[in-house]
């Protein structure tokens, strides 16, 4: 990757977008299909306008803050319970709405990924693709950013209906974060 | 959405989309958007240097977001075309077999609603 990507996003003329998107800006996206293209289009007109956008300023600077990640691939350690595919199968407009936690320091081949939607292969070949662990840990390390927490997290992302998933799996990551001292979450879904 | 629960709890979050119109139109707080494939955010598997360039932009983009709903584009190019970026996935997923089967049931997709 080159140095001028790097030194494009710390220039200050990073342009913010604050107004609505629209659905065509969908089609910027050059990798779906047709058909995902649709559809995310159709879920993006019927998705009523969240009247208010939840804030919490970043207290600190980056270099004093602690990360943790989330990624949606279905990431679970191999010791784990995999995320439940044969229910998926049974009722396919379902999709597990469970979580699991990923120590920091896990490693690609301490994990397996369980995602129908998404190619899994990536992840499994290198758990940065969608959780970049090692990558948070060398910004930690050159002081970019203050610390790694010591959990991060994963769910699978196909939820139609997410009501289950926010009370019982998100309730409990926000506990755990709250208790590791987290100060910033990055999510990266697939 | 999880980030939107999470912010409201107290803890920052900033949401790295491929998508970054449709995570604004659900009201992520912070969104930095990147124009790469589905399946690896991040990036291709063993190119560190990419993931960590794409990791330290998207967490440099934190300074210049400084209200609800506030999203950056970031710069990196997809060096592939799309049909050569396309994952492969082992088998269609069920609701896409379902929608195979029974194609009445895609307006309902489209709409949001669920089957059951």
């Amino acid at each position: 990757m080159s140095h001028s990507a790097d030194e494009a996003v710390g220039r200050s003329e990073t342009v913010v977008l604050t107004a609505p998107p629209s659905p065509d800006e969908i089609d910027r996206n050059l990798f779906m299909d047709f058909l995902t293209r649709k559809v995310m289009k159709g879920w993006m007109e019927h998705e009523p306008r969240p009247p208010e956008i939840p804030w919490t300023p970043l207290r600190k600077p980056l270099a004093e803050c602690r990360l943790a990640l989330v990624s949606s691939a279905g990431v679970a350690l191999i010791g784990d319970p995999p995320f439940d595919q044969e229910g998926e199968r049974r009722n396919p407009w379902w999709g597990d709405p469970s979580y699991r936690l990923i120590p920091r320091g896990t490693r690609t081949e301490d994990v397996r990924l369980y995602h129908l939607h998404i190619d899994t292969s990536f992840g499994e070949r290198d758990l940065n693709c969608v959780l970049p662990l090692d990558r948070a840990e060398e910004l930690a390390a050159s002081g970019e950013l203050g610390s790694v927490a010591p959990t991060h997290y994963s769910f699978m992302g196909y939820l139609l209906r997410p009501e289950e998933f926010l009370r019982t799996s998100v309730a409990a990551m926000i506990e755990r974060m709250r208790a590791e001292s987290v100060d910033l979450a990055l999510l990266a879904p697939v | 959405m999880a980030a939107r629960a999470i912010e409201a709890a107290g803890i920052s979050t900033l949401t790295l989309s491929v998508l970054p119109a449709y995570t604004r139109a659900v009201g992520a707080p912070r969104v930095a958007g990147l124009n790469y494939p589905f399946s690896r955010p991040l990036g291709n598997p063993g190119d560190a240097d990419g993931q960590r360039a794409i990791l330290r932009a998207a967490l440099r983009s934190l300074e210049a977001i400084d209200r609800p709903g506030g999203a950056v584009q970031l710069p990196f190019v997809w060096p592939e075309s799309p049909a050569q970026a396309r994952g492969k996935l082992k088998e269609l997923p069920p609701i896409g077999k379902l929608l195979q089967q029974k194609p009445w049931l895609l307006l309902k997709f489209i709409r949001g609603e669920t089957g059951d």
